[in-house]
């Protein structure tokens, strides 16, 4: 279904972000083939100004990226009112095979593209640039997560088929109920509570570990700790916290919450969590190019920040999720 | 010495048809508090001396310290960063942004730095009225006298605090009695300390005796008569 | 290190402002011919999106199923004689007969819409009382009493009056007392409407006694809407069973068409903008080279810079946002989309003086982004860096 202003903007952005991707893949070919740290030739000079183009370039398609992300739920959520079976987002982006793989694909683009980013920003802190090399090898590793990205949302757009009332017959005998309505089923809440509230506390006390004593393995640590917590916390608000805040407990849909009923409650929850996660995962990783010429204080200066960072999005995050939940329990759920 | 090159040549577009041999071999030491004088025809690689002194572009070979910093093999961005804590520029006819104001054009250099509004009026203002030109803070930059002008853009290379003051062809345009009146100032700015380098070939300049040392620059190398 | 950093951006865009005011010709034009565009997509989405809205407001009063005959692929009377049949599928509530016409005025040239029902065998019949303006539904007992709306109080001009006489299909005519009258909040359904009872609009349309146009179906669970619909269907082979969630489907698919459409007619304005804002910002004056190296040499940087190119795009892309958008609502609500009117009016929806109030959610806001911003943002991309890129030693020298 691409006759349609949802379908025809994704569809644009995308185009945007290839074309962008592509300058910046050259720029990229350009560099390791032919950077001469150094040297004052013409070429080195265009070079080192190229870097700018393709950090400028990766920068905007992150922002581009988040908007597509959100753009994509909300097409979703739109798709939806025109697909037999399918009650909101949820159902619609299942409507397809490809539609959750085209979701975690955008999602995890916004990670590689702040990975990406970080990387940049350590490497011009080095009057050596040290990380040019790495840095557009990644590049060149963004172009065909771009291009799956694309083909997985065409390919779910086109999969798309609207239930139009024919003139035979007007009844789509399709699967009315249930089916397609709740993403994941069969989790025991007051397991899941649990984990998700020991995750906290755990991500909170090696967080401030850190904090008082820098050690590498606690990092490593941290960052598969936010990892499996990024994940968790993706399947509570599913299963546990979504149904509380649209006070109904059979409304499981992890996509609702950014609608204007619900107060864009969503955007706040997932502002929180996505960035804190990116934090948490990076002060590792900001880790792995420490032994590079010129960087041990600059990654140990972010590493400090980006741990302060997480703790402060996970308590915001923490509050987000159990503020309705403690407000049901308080109140006895009117209200 | 706060200015230190040693051996440094400077060759445009290396390798190509149109390359083009600006500097050769050069070596200077400039101390602190001291003002010399670059002289030198244009087209004698006065001015790309002053720009790998001013940090603008590195050296393609030989060693250039400046603020006992080498600049060879420094990436553009560490050059600029470099430069604006050390160097302060005049320019030839000054430079300034003629549409902008007298008091925007000489708080230009701090807005990157990430200086505050208030700060940075502050600063303004007190150079300002060491060259008595307060009454003229708002007016576009492109109004004013010449006499004015060169005092804006004197404060502007100034305004950072800088060690190092150059300065390009800075009587070029000027009259007589202007001329004397920048080599005055800049008489008092050596006499707080500052490090002067002006690239010059006007008499008025490396005649004046504020001037410890003239250095010729003739085909790319220092000239000894 | 953060409050320095917050700092020298706000310094950027404090530039990037004054930078901008100072080129305001140049500025000016890009940003009129960017609300331009931004007004034209953001109409044809409020239009629809008002349009698909009031689809939505009409559906909630249509039973959840209606049952029609079909011959020959074309719909024809229907026999009261089915209701029984119904009657036995379980989870039905009440089937209610309905006689659905248009009646054509050639005197007036205007065309009615015609409802006759037994209004007190409706589930909410009680509640359509509150519709009224005045007077009360007709009852089956009353002959020739009917409720009017709005505009067909107009055409047949009635004020003072209450009676008017419609055509039989032999050309006798038939006389109506007019009971009752809609209020206007309701005029995107009864504006053109006129109901009477069964009996009257079967003497009218001169339809045969025990027939009807079409039956609705009211359903006591509304989760049940499409078993029911299947087991009709069933029941009586030669009928269509249209279901309310389908008909609402249908008209979003059809909207959503319809404002892709409008979206592909106006990407060509897009495009020529898009090719419009290169143009302007790749055209660097030799002032403003000098101006950046100036800059460098006093020490920006190449990414400040592009810092303020980008500051300077994205205010642009903000007034220009604004300016389109209200415009937009402006155009829609207060003007009722007249520059778009030629288009839609022959998709027959907009009745004449029809009022659209377009909400306009977040997302729809983030949607007109995208088509819009985004484009913009990435043609000034380059340009932005071509000129952020300008060597700091051309402004020593000459």
């Amino acid at each position: 279904m691409f006759l349609n202003p949802w379908s025809l903007a994704l569809t644009l952005c995308s185009l945007v972000v290839l074309v962008l991707g592509a300058i910046a893949g050259k720029t990229a070919v350009r560099v390791l083939r032919f950077w001469e740290p150094g040297s004052d030739s013409n070429r080195q000079i265009r070079l080192e100004n190229e870097i700018w183009l393709s950090s400028t370039l990766v920068a905007y398609g992150l922002g581009f990226q988040i908007i597509t992300l959100i753009l994509f739920v909300l097409a979703a959520d739109q798709f939806c009112q025109v697909i037999v079976g399918a009650m909101c987002a949820t159902g619609a982006l299942l409507a397809d095979p490809y539609g959750m793989p085209a979701l975690l694909v955008k999602l995890f683009g916004v990670f590689f593209y702040g990975f990406w980013i970080l990387l940049h920003q350590l490497d011009i802190r080095s009057e050596h640039y040290p990380l040019v090399r790495i840095k557009y090898l990644a590049l060149l590793l963004l172009l065909p997560m771009l291009v799956l990205d694309a083909s997985l949302q065409t390919l779910y757009i086109a999969g798309i088929k609207p239930d139009i009332i024919t003139s035979c017959c007007a009844v789509v005998f399709g699967e009315s109920t249930g089916g397609g309505t709740n993403l994941m089923t069969g989790y025991s809440q007051q397991g899941l509570l649990m984990a998700f509230i020991g995750s906290i506390v755990g991500l909170m006390a090696v967080g401030w570990g850190l904090l008082r004593r820098w050690r590498s393995w606690l990092a490593g640590f941290y960052a598969v700790g936010w990892l499996w917590f990024f994940g968790l916390s993706l399947v509570v608000i599913t299963t546990v916290i979504s149904s509380y805040v649209y006070a109904m407990p059979y409304h499981k849909c992890p996509f609702c919450l950014l609608k204007p009923e619900y107060h864009y409650f969503g955007f706040a929850l997932y502002g929180a969590l996505i960035p804190a996660a990116f934090f948490g995962a990076s002060a590792a990783i900001a880790g792995l190019v420490r032994g590079k010429v010129g960087l041990a204080g600059v990654v140990d200066g972010y590493q400090r920040l980006a741990v302060k960072i997480s703790l402060i999005l996970l308590v915001i995050f923490s509050g987000l999720s159990f503020y309705h939940y403690l407000k049901y329990l308080i109140s006895g759920g009117e209200g | 010495m706060l200015i230190e090159l040693s051996g440094v040549s400077k060759i445009y577009n290396q390798g190509r048809a149109n390359e083009v041999r600006a500097l050769t071999d050069i070596d200077l030491g400039v101390e602190q508090g001291s003002m010399v004088c670059l002289k030198g025809p244009s087209g004698s690689g006065k001015s790309t001396l002053l720009a790998i002194i001013g940090c603008i572009f590195p050296p393609t070979s030989g060693k250039a310290a400046i603020a006992e910093r080498q600049l060879a093999r420094l990436p553009d961005r560490f050059l600029t960063l470099h430069r604006r804590e050390t160097i302060g520029f005049i320019f030839q006819r000054f430079n300034v942004l003629p549409e902008l104001t007298v008091l925007e054009n000489i708080t230009l250099p701090l807005l990157p730095l990430g200086v505050a509004p208030k700060e940075r009026k502050l600063r303004a203002q007190e150079l300002l009225e060491r060259f008595s030109i307060s009454h003229r803070a708002q007016f576009p930059a492109g109004q004013i006298s010449g006499g004015e002008l060169q005092r804006v853009a004197i404060a502007r290379a100034l305004i950072n605090n800088q060690p190092i003051i150059l300065a390009d062809e800075p009587t070029a345009h000027l009259d007589t009695t202007l001329s004397r009146e920048f080599m005055e100032i800049m008489q008092q700015l050596k006499a707080t300390g500052k490090t002067i380098v002006i690239a010059s070939h006007d008499p008025l300049v490396f005649e004046h005796p504020a001037i410890d040392r003239t250095v010729t620059i003739k085909d790319g190398r220092i000239h000894v008569p | 290190m953060a409050q320095t950093n917050l700092e020298k951006q706000i310094n950027i865009l404090d530039y990037a402002l004054s930078s901008l005011w100072r080129r305001r010709m140049k500025s000016l034009n890009v940003l009129l011919v960017f609300a331009a565009v931004i007004f034209l997509l953001a109409s044809f989405q409020m239009v629809t999106q008002a349009l698909s809205d009031k689809a939505k407001q009409v559906l909630v009063y249509t039973p959840e199923i209606t049952v029609q005959k079909m011959s020959a692929g074309r719909q024809e009377a229907i026999p009261l004689a089915y209701r029984d049949k119904l009657a036995r599928i379980f989870g039905i509530r009440r089937v209610v007969p309905r006689i659905w016409g248009y009646y054509f005025d050639e005197v007036l040239l205007a065309n009615y819409t015609v409802m006759g029902m037994d209004v007190e065998e409706m589930p909410e019949g009680s509640r359509l009382d509150t519709t009224l303006a005045s007077g009360r539904m007709p009852t089956p007992d009353e002959q020739g009493r009917v409720v009017i709306g709005h505009s067909v109080k107009k055409a047949l001009d009635l004020e003072g009056r209450t009676t008017f006489s419609f055509f039989r299909p032999d050309l006798s005519l038939k006389a109506f007392t007019v009971s009752g009258e809609f209020s206007r909040d309701t005029d995107i359904l009864t504006n053109d409407l006129i109901v009477m009872n069964l009996a009257d609009a079967r003497d009218l349309y001169a339809i045969p006694a025990g027939m009807v146009t079409d039956l609705c179906v009211y359903v006591a669970n509304p989760k049940e809407i499409d078993t029911i619909a299947r087991k009709i269907s069933e029941a009586l082979p030669s009928v269509r069973v249209l279901t309310r969630p389908q008909i609402q489907k249908t008209y979003q698919v059809v909207f959503g068409w319809r404002s892709g459409f409008g979206s592909i007619c106006l990407l060509s304005a897009l495009a020529a903008f898009v090719i419009l804002a290169w143009d302007k910002a790749s055209g660097l004056s030799p002032e403003e080279r000098r101006e950046i190296a100036i800059l460098k040499v006093l020490g920006w940087e190449t990414s400040d810079i592009l810092a303020v190119r980008f500051w300077e795009s994205v205010i642009v892309s903000g007034l220009a946002c604004i300016l389109g958008i209200t415009a937009a609502y402006i155009h829609v609500v207060y003007f009722a989309a007249s520059l778009f009117r030629p288009v839609l009016m022959g998709w027959s929806v907009l009745r004449p003086d029809l009022h659209l109030l377009p909400r306009m959610a977040a997302g729809d806001i983030l949607l007109i982004l995208a088509f819009t911003v985004i484009p913009y943002l990435a043609a000034t991309v380059i340009p932005a860096w071509r000129s952020a890129t300008v060597p700091a030693d051309s402004a020593l020298g000459g």
